[in-house]
């Protein structure tokens, strides 16, 4: 006990001497520590706040969502729970044009028509200038999005057309209750009355007409009761209470969590290397009073407890500075998701993320802190005589002695990575978090055995290049060059360090950048980019003739028609009880039906064959080959659908492979021309335009046909292009750390041979160096440093896009050197930067008073 | 008390074979002042090294108190040192972190003790007539200062041997003479077996018996 008071201010006092080059690996753990605790104490304020305002999430306790309207005896079983003290309303989403008459173009909206009366039950919408919702949305009015009277050009008192007709904007709305589990809105909002709606007439029988039916429940109903019968009546349509749809957002919300917690994770291990590396250089400094310790009695185990508390001190350190940051990083994300979730979360200080921040970051750091601290039981004590001497030849008995040391302390950096990893995924299920955990660390290893084994090859081949090159380089190049293998530089774990780093965000930069390309150079020439939603019998042929007589049209429109119906049974097993391969299938009943009586052009079949003059009652289906798999379905097969109400038999015929280009053969069921017959028929078209064409043709569809909705593929594109940029931003954000995690590394190394540089400054300053020439020496140093972790993370992340875009996203990757080329430039600013940082200060070194002192 | 047979150190470097030690035999009774001298290179160092046990002999035995060290694993050599031997170094060897009263206590603490170990750390300064001087770090203290903190270090838990590497090799006339005066004083005082390593006539002319080594052997063994 004695000694541990003692060991607590040897350490202290180490620390405080070391203090500018552990502040630097106080700094590495904290980065980690930090985005760690900023992920985890946003999501957790995040999740607290779901649960508290679960059923202001939904609006209501219970909720209904349908693709359709709903029949009348689904309407029925709603009526009977309203007559129950259950209150019911119906709020529809979907998707149209609207325009003003300050612009020519309409513009493409979700609309949202609710009962201002009932709904929401939890919650409220919110206006500017604040109003209530009775009072804003009349039959006549409307509140729109703010982004949507920007691009309208209108304000409050304007009109803008909706299906045909004319609303008053009365209001912009700013936070509507429900936005979060009604997903991310695909375009501006347009929030009508349900009387509003009605006018327009964009819902009409069998065409698409998402909605949702909320309830408010007494508490003489248990929802589960209520939920039970609901499924009952409404088989296919996705029904939940408010707690089971938190349960849904919170499960997205923990994937998230997870996904991110690893990312934050590696630069907390990029911290660990970091103190890894600092440890090793102040042990090998403090050889003599190790040596000294042990000579006058301490045991290897007292020398250690100096060092593990040094370490608990730093992990601490970085821990509580951690912390702080993440308090930071926390506050950064509601601004970074507001777009997408109007979410207000209050964001509290939470002590559990905060404890959890310094738990990973002390376990990180003692993890790495393993290898140094063995390494102390092999420091001999004779060393302060033999200083001298050179080491004797250890045997290979000790060697492999030594060796398993090292080996030991390998496994259990490993293993405890693992443990923190899945510690850290945490979750509901025990198998899977360990799945992850143990692909994470595999790859983090193989990730950082190949950097460092990428690292060592580069160092050599710089050595040799400089060595062989029949180019006279500057002589800065050459000492800056040179600096790379003074004793004690660690070029290599610096590489390591910052290349992790830069491979991690450049990966995400290239596979987002790849994707994106890939989404906009996948509409090849033929491929639709037009599509024309919700077209009645009526308009068909004016639309078509419309269609063929407009500018840049490239090929013949398609106009496609559908019945909306439901799967009932396959062979006679109803589908709640049928089997794929002895598993349940969950295979959504709700399908949307086609027929046709030739082979429509361009189609491939891949079994079966095509029907010739079918007779009537003689029905007959063409399947796509990936529901054809899916639901083990073969040619023979027996289907039973059921339309408005009429029941729909029909035999599998022939399996169709998808063609991208064509519209029908996307529909997974195309059945024989009189199945179909006197079913509520709604079209749906697609057209192949120049791509300057396709306003024109918004605009002359929406003067004629007000209902119908013409989706530029441009306009979808773009949309998709901002989800998966804000997502990778987001990553992108959380694997910055980690290179400003490497770029710590670096400062606290030139920290570390700070006395080695100040020797050589002075010695240069003697043989009459100018402070300009030692600067260009240490940052041609740094510079190299910084472009080769560039250029090796580039290539790594390059062959890391490959194989993530060639597996999982299954495109080739297509090389663009400019991204590359800048990222191999930050890295070599972002090095010069934290080397200068660590290192300006030992230019103004007097030479006299350093070679007096030595 | 001290008692060495047939001892030899080689260091093979893969390259060449050094032979530092050729084969020493002797032996120190209880309370002998030993000065072991010898020119540089002669393995005198190394064979105050391998008796303190802070390096490996390549052959022969070392018995210290009736007990064979060679064999000894390195912590419970530890243990032995921490409570049977005084070191003085040449270049006083004191932590720099430490002040000159928590470098005297070290050893003390190293071994767990209970007792009277501050008070008997500050009578050791007053000794070496340091008491003023207790909370100064290393780095504060002049090189006659810091040897006097090392050697109340060296005496701080009574050991049975001290053992000296050129306590003076590093002091200039004046400040030798002190520390030797204190050495021999404590000595007295504590009973202790001393050997002292030194290539210092003056000094070796204070030892009751002088070994002389040369090229790593024995030459001379001259008792008073």
């Amino acid at each position: 006990m004695r000694f541990t008071r003692t060991a607590f201010k040897i350490a202290w006092r180490e620390s405080r001497a070391s203090s500018g080059k552990f502040l630097f690996v106080i700094f590495a753990v904290a980065v980690g520590v930090g985005s760690l605790t900023g992920v985890r104490g946003f999501s957790q304020a995040l999740a607290t706040m779901l649960l508290r305002e679960a059923r202001t999430l939904m609006a209501a306790d219970v909720s209904v969502r349908l693709l359709a309207v709903p029949s009348p005896e689904q309407l029925k079983v709603v009526e009977a729970f309203d007559r129950r003290g259950a209150v019911s309303t119906r709020v529809t989403e979907t998707l149209s044009m609207v325009s003003s008459k300050n612009v020519e173009n309409p513009a493409f909206v979700s609309v949202k028509a609710v009962d201002p009366a009932v709904y929401p039950f939890y919650g409220a919408v919110t206006f500017a200038p604040p109003a209530s919702l009775a009072a804003t949305l009349t039959a006549d009015t409307t509140a729109v999005s703010d982004d949507l009277r920007i691009r309208l050009k209108v304000g409050i008192g304007d009109s803008i057309r909706v299906g045909g007709v004319d609303f008053k904007i009365a209001a912009i709305v700013t936070g509507e209750p429900d936005r979060l589990i009604s997903g991310p809105a695909v375009g501006p909002r347009v929030l009508l009355s349900r009387e509003g709606l009605a006018r327009t007439e964009l819902i009409r029988l069998g065409s698409r007409a998402p909605q949702r039916i909320l309830f408010k429940v007494p508490a003489s109903i248990p929802l589960p009761d209520m939920v039970a019968e609901l499924k009952k009546v409404f088989p296919d349509d996705q029904i939940s209470d408010y707690k089971q749809a938190n349960q849904n957002v919170t499960r997205a919300l923990d994937f998230a969590t997870s996904f991110l917690s690893l990312i934050s994770l590696i630069a907390l291990i990029v911290g660990g290397v970091g103190v890894a590396t600092a440890m090793h250089a102040h042990l090998k400094q403090k050889l003599d009073s190790i040596a000294i310790m042990k000579s006058i009695g301490a045991r290897s185990s007292q020398v250690v407890q100096i060092y593990v508390i040094q370490t608990v001190m730093l992990g601490l350190a970085g821990g509580t500075l951690g912390v702080v940051i993440g308090s930071g990083v926390q506050h950064l994300f509601p601004a970074i998701l507001q777009q997408y979730f109007q979410v207000k979360a209050d964001i509290p200080w939470l002590p559990a993320s905060a404890l959890q921040g310094i738990v990973a970051g002390l376990l990180t750091t003692l993890l790495f802190t393993l290898p140094p601290l063995l390494s102390i039981q092999k420091i001999k004590p004779g060393i302060i005589f033999r200083r001298d001497m050179p080491d004797a030849r250890t045997g290979w008995r000790q060697r492999l002695r030594e060796g398993r040391g090292a080996a030991l302390s390998g496994v259990l950096i490993i293993v405890g990575l693992g443990a923190l990893a899945v510690w850290l995924i945490g979750g509901a299920s025990r198998e899977e978090a360990l799945r992850i955990g143990s692909i994470f660390t595999g790859g983090l290893l193989a990730s950082l055995l190949l950097l460092a084994g990428v690292a060592w090859l580069l160092l050599r081949m710089l050595r040799l290049f400089v060595a062989v090159t029949p180019w006279k380089l500057p002589s800065t190049l050459r000492h800056g060059i040179a600096n790379l293998y003074r004793p004690g530089s660690q070029a290599e774990s610096i590489l390591t360090s910052l290349g992790i780093g830069v491979m991690f965000t450049l990966t995400v930069y290239l596979v987002q950048h790849s994707m994106l390309s890939e989404i906009t150079a996948s509409a090849p020439p033929g491929m639709s980019n037009v599509f024309l939603l919700d077209i009645t019998e009526e308009q068909k042929p004016l639309i078509a003739a419309m269609l063929s007589k407009q500018p840049g049209l490239e090929k013949p429109p398609e106009l496609l028609a559908t019945v909306s119906s439901r799967m009932i049974s396959i062979d006679g097993v109803l589908l709640e009880n049928y089997q794929v391969n002895g598993k349940p299938r969950r295979f959504g009943g709700r399908r949307i039906l086609t027929s046709s009586a030739a082979l429509p052009e361009g189609m491939t079949i891949t079994q079966g064959a095509w029907w010739k003059n079918p007779k009537p009652g003689d029905d007959m289906v063409s399947v796509t080959d990936w529901i054809a798999r899916g639901l083990n379905l073969h040619i023979g097969s027996k289907i039973e659908f059921l339309a408005f109400g009429k029941p729909l038999h029909a035999t599998v015929s022939s399996i169709h492979r998808i063609d991208p280009h064509r519209l029908s053969s996307r529909i997974d069921f195309i059945l024989t021309p009189q199945s179909l017959q006197g079913l509520p028929t709604v079209y749906y078209g697609a057209a192949r335009m120049k791509p300057d064409s396709v306003t024109t043709l918004q605009r002359t569809a929406y003067e004629q046909f007000p209902t119908v909705t013409v989706l530029n593929m441009a306009d979808v594109i773009e949309r998709v292009q901002e989800v998966v940029n804000q997502v990778a931003f987001v990553i992108r954000f959380i694997s910055l750390f980690a290179i400003l995690a490497g770029a710590t590394i670096l400062a606290s190394s030139v920290a570390g041979t700070r006395f080695r540089r100040i020797r050589e400054v002075v010695i240069f300053k003697t043989l009459g160096a100018t402070r300009g020439r030692i600067a260009k020496i240490f940052s041609a140093e740094f510079l190299i440093l910084g472009t080769v972790a560039g250029v090796m993370g580039s290539l790594l992340a390059i062959a890391f896009s490959m194989v993530v875009m060639k597996q999982l996203i299954k495109v080739d990757y297509r090389f663009h050197p400019l991204p590359i080329l800048i990222a191999i430039g930050l890295t070599a600013l972002i090095a010069a930067a934290a080397g200068w940082l660590a290192s300006f200060r030992i230019l103004g070194q007097k030479p006299l008073e350093v070679l007096r002192g030595e | 008390m001290i008692d060495v047979r047939g001892l030899t150190k080689v260091i093979d470097t893969g390259t060449h074979r050094v032979d530092i030690l050729k084969g020493i035999d002797f032996s120190v009774p209880k309370g002998q002042f030993v000065a072991i001298m010898g020119s540089s290179g002669s393995g005198k160092s190394t064979l105050l090294g391998l008796i303190a046990g802070l390096d490996t002999a390549s052959t022969g035995e070392i018995w210290l108190d009736g007990e064979e060290i060679t064999k000894l694993p390195e912590d419970k050599l530890a243990v032995l040192r921490g409570r049977k031997i005084g070191f003085v170094f040449q270049s006083y060897q004191l932590i720099p972190t430490l002040t000159a009263e928590e470098n005297v206590l070290l050893p003390y603490e190293l071994v767990g003790g209970n007792g009277d170990g501050p008070a008997r750390a500050k009578e050791l300064l007053n000794e070496v007539g340091l008491s003023d001087r207790r909370d100064h770090y290393p780095v504060q203290l002049s090189g006659g200062e810091q040897q006097r903190v090392a050697l109340a270090r060296a005496f701080m838990v009574r050991p049975a041997i001290l053992l000296a590497d050129e306590p003076t090799g590093n002091l200039d006339s004046t400040n030798g003479q002190h520390i030797l005066q204190l050495l021999l004083s404590l000595n007295a005082q504590q009973g202790t077996t001393l050997v002292l390593v030194t290539h210092d006539q003056q000094l070796a002319a204070h030892a009751t018996r002088i070994i002389t080594l040369q090229d790593g052997l024995i030459v001379q063994d001259v008792t008073k």
